[in-house]
């Protein structure tokens, strides 16, 4: 069996992110890049499928600029056995991104393809959804538990009520949640290795696609600052702040 | 000691100028505040006085004087010497309501403080600023910043930052008379005569109480890198601290034992890397955009073919390394419950190799029984030697075996030229082998300056010295 495994370059989880001046976007000059955690985890779960017999080869794919390829480099070094770049400088939004990885499906042929339910810059959870529609092909999102049998996959899903499994025909689209598993750390031997693997380098127009944004962002900017809070010495001066100040009782 | 009515007496007569909630004398104020991270010593203290102003620090100081009230400074209580312990009828004074931060100069990048800041609150202060407050250890998240200056503590970054004392630009005492001092307020350059500040910096509350300090913030550490390495022996760990020290900007080069490492492991954190070694090292690194991993894969290969590390990661994204961290940070609080024997020893680095190998051979051979955790701020020249309780053994009859160990040990650490305590004070635990590191002649100076700033003996009696 064969995986797709995508991976995007986001301002790294710990960063505190600032709107640019300006307000048309957030600040990343300077900033800590990383692996959105969520694809940490679709690739982890891809290679324990390996590991376990499972799958064959694992192929990571990024999206976006050319610094991308230190993302698909981790992947590599994780156990990833090959990258993929499809490179430009347009901002890519989730259709788009669905569409690209749609076009390098059709080329790949895989049982499997496993993204992260959202990236932790947009948050848009979207893409995985937009690639099974496209493809048609079965979709199991926000899996905590991933078990592949004969031709089928059964994913576990954190649901309000408890766990849903469903069970996909294989080829299909996989999301990953936060408790699926704890990604590996990379081993330094393996950066060596991950060097040497092979990475190919696409532009949409090879793909075929149109990666023009759908959508325009307006302005970027920050929350309001919250006051700092007070400390009151009763319960009766707290009862009455709320009622009389805060209105929430 | 006194009796119940003088003791109830002498409150009385603090909760004249502080206001009466803030006097305790509950069982459960005083067991709490009355003792530090060790548990050596049974806390029996007078009472808990929290004084929330300057004066009043400075109104109990003269009234413990007149009373001859000892009393002990008190900050977040996560000292491991007991140099915050209460056990002989003291009167505690704690800062925790002095715990303002006062002012913030861009221009001075400095902060200035009441002494009971928590040590986090300082650096998430400085962060919030886009500065760096680099002082920092496991117990950041309770210390204070009037207890990291009475103990002049040290921690994980002191290879690139040095230790609190390097921070401290002014500070704000109140002497054991009752007088206020503004030391150096602030100043880098101040060639005005003896530098008092510095006395009070790790005096372990025997000179005065704290209570406000302004200290030096640098600019945040570039996208750090953190790497752990497997390493099979001690001279190991030297060579790759050579090498690594000469290639890398580093900021931190600390070390554990692998015994060490499976306490944490058993509190849930998973294994770095699938390969066991008998030492590990934790080696953090200024990296922006990745500009040094090349150079920090090359020294790993170079050191791998030396037979130096037998295995390594390196932390991908700013959560990675925390992760790692936690490895080496969680390790005295996962073995805390072995109520460990703690050694804070320090050599000057050229020494470290010879000293490990000494205090290791000695060790084995003492301690055939225990189970002896070594780890510690390394590229310091600082190791901590941790001996382990064995379930069911008697504390007193524990103590007394470590004491005795501690004798030879100590004494091959004299030969070196060595520090009986590294940064964790001396308190009443290291208090009967302080000669090791200090002569006589060189102890008198320390009890003579005490007598000066405390002629009454009442600032943390017993702790030190005698
Ligand atoms: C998990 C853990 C990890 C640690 N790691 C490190 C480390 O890496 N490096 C290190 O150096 N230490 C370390 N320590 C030891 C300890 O945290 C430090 O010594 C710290 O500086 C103590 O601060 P505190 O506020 O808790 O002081 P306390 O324990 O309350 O007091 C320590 C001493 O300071 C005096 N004191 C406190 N406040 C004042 C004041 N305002 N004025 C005058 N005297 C005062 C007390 O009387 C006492 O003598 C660690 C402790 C723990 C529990």
């Amino acid at each position: 069996m064969k995986i797709l495994v995508a991976v995007k370059r986001v301002v790294d989880y710990n960063v505190k992110v600032r709107a640019k001046a300006d307000g048309s976007g957030v600040e990343t000059t300077n900033v800590k890049m990383s692996m959105n955690p969520f694809d940490e985890i679709a690739v982890e779960e891809a290679i324990r499928l390996q590991e376990a017999g499972t799958a064959k080869e694992i192929v990571a794919i990024s999206l976006g600029i050319a610094a991308c390829q230190d993302t698909i480099r981790t992947a590599l070094a994780m156990g990833a056995d090959r990258g993929i770049l499809v490179e430009t400088e347009v901002e890519l939004q989730p259709l788009a991104v669905a569409k690209l990885l749609q076009a390098v499906v059709d080329q790949e042929k895989p049982d499997l393809v496993i993204l992260g339910k959202q990236a932790i810059d947009d948050d848009a959870n979207q893409t995985g959804q937009m690639l099974a529609a496209l493809l048609g092909w079965p979709q199991g999102t926000f899996a905590s538990k991933v078990e592949v049998g004969a031709g089928t996959v059964n994913v576990t899903r954190e649901v309000d009520g408890g766990l849903e499994t469903v069970a996909l025909k294989l080829p299909a689209v996989v999301t990953t949640d936060l408790r699926l598993n704890e990604p590996r750390f990379v081993k330094l031997p393996n950066i060596m290795k991950a060097k040497k693997k092979p990475l190919a380098v696409f532009k949409p127009a090879d793909l075929g696609v149109d990666v023009a944004p759908r959508l325009i962002t307006l302005k970027v900017q920050e929350p309001p600052k919250r006051q700092a809070g007070i400390k009151v010495d009763s319960v009766a001066t707290l009862v009455d702040k709320l009622h009389n100040e805060a209105h929430a009782i | 000691m006194h009796t119940p009515n003088e003791s109830a007496a002498l409150l009385d007569g603090i909760r004249v100028f502080i206001e009466p909630a803030h006097v305790r004398s509950d069982p459960d104020s005083c067991l709490n505040y009355g003792r530090d991270w060790t548990r050596l010593y049974t806390p029996n203290p007078l009472a808990v006085v929290l004084p929330g102003t300057v004066e009043q620090v400075q109104q109990l100081v003269r009234y413990a004087n007149e009373h001859r009230l000892a009393l002990v400074p008190s900050g977040g209580r996560t000292g491991l010497s007991g140099a915050a312990v209460a056990c002989r009828g003291e009167l505690v004074v704690s800062l925790e309501r002095m715990s303002r931060i006062l002012d913030f100069d861009p221009t001075d990048r400095s902060v200035t403080c009441q002494a009971g800041v928590v040590t986090e609150a300082v650096q998430n202060f400085a962060r919030d600023h886009g500065l760096y407050y680099p002082v920092d250890f496991a117990s950041r998240g309770s210390s204070q910043i009037g207890g990291n200056i009475a103990t002049n503590a040290g921690g994980i970054k002191v290879i690139r930052y040095g230790l609190t004392r390097d921070w401290v630009t002014g500070l704000k005492v109140v002497t054991g008379c009752g007088d206020l001092l503004d030391l150096n307020r602030g100043l880098i350059k101040n060639a005005s005569g003896y530098d008092l500040r510095h006395l009070f910096i790790g005096s372990e509350g025997t000179l005065g109480i704290i209570v406000e300090a302004t200290l030096k913030l640098t600019r945040p550490l570039r996208e750090p890198s953190v790497m752990v390495l497997g390493v099979p022996d001690l001279d190991s760990v030297m060579s790759l601290y050579h090498i690594l020290r000469n290639k890398l900007e580093l900021s931190a080069f600390e070390f554990f034992s692998e015994r060490a490492l499976r306490h944490v492991l058993k509190k849930g954190l998973h294994r770095p890397f699938d390969t066991e070694t008998p030492y590990y090292v934790l080696v953090e690194f200024e990296n922006p955009e990745q500009l040094h991993t090349d150079t920090a894969l090359a020294l790993f290969e170079h050191c791998a073919e030396q037979g130096w590390l037998a295995d390594g990661v390196i932390s991908q994204s700013e959560s990675q390394v925390k992760e790692l961290w936690r490895l080496r940070e969680d390790i005295s609080e996962s073995i805390a419950e072995y109520q460990p024997y703690k050694n804070d020893v320090s050599v000057r680095i050229s020494r470290v190799p010879d000293f490990l190998a000494e205090a290791d051979t000695l060790l084995t051979q003492e301690y055939p029984d225990f189970e002896v955790l070594w780890y510690g701020h390394i590229g310091d020249g600082n190791l901590h030697i941790n001996i382990l309780k064995p379930v069911g053994m008697n504390p007193t009859a524990f103590a007394q075996k470590c004491g005795a160990v501690s004798e030879h040990l100590f004494a091959i650490l004299q030969r070196h030229g060595g520090s009986i305590s590294a940064e964790h004070g001396v308190g009443l635990t290291k208090k009967p082998y302080l000669h090791y590191t200090r002569d006589e002649t060189e102890v008198n100076y320390l009890r003579a300056i005490k007598q000066v700033f405390d002629p009454n003996r009442i600032m943390n009696p017993g702790k030190i010295f005698d």
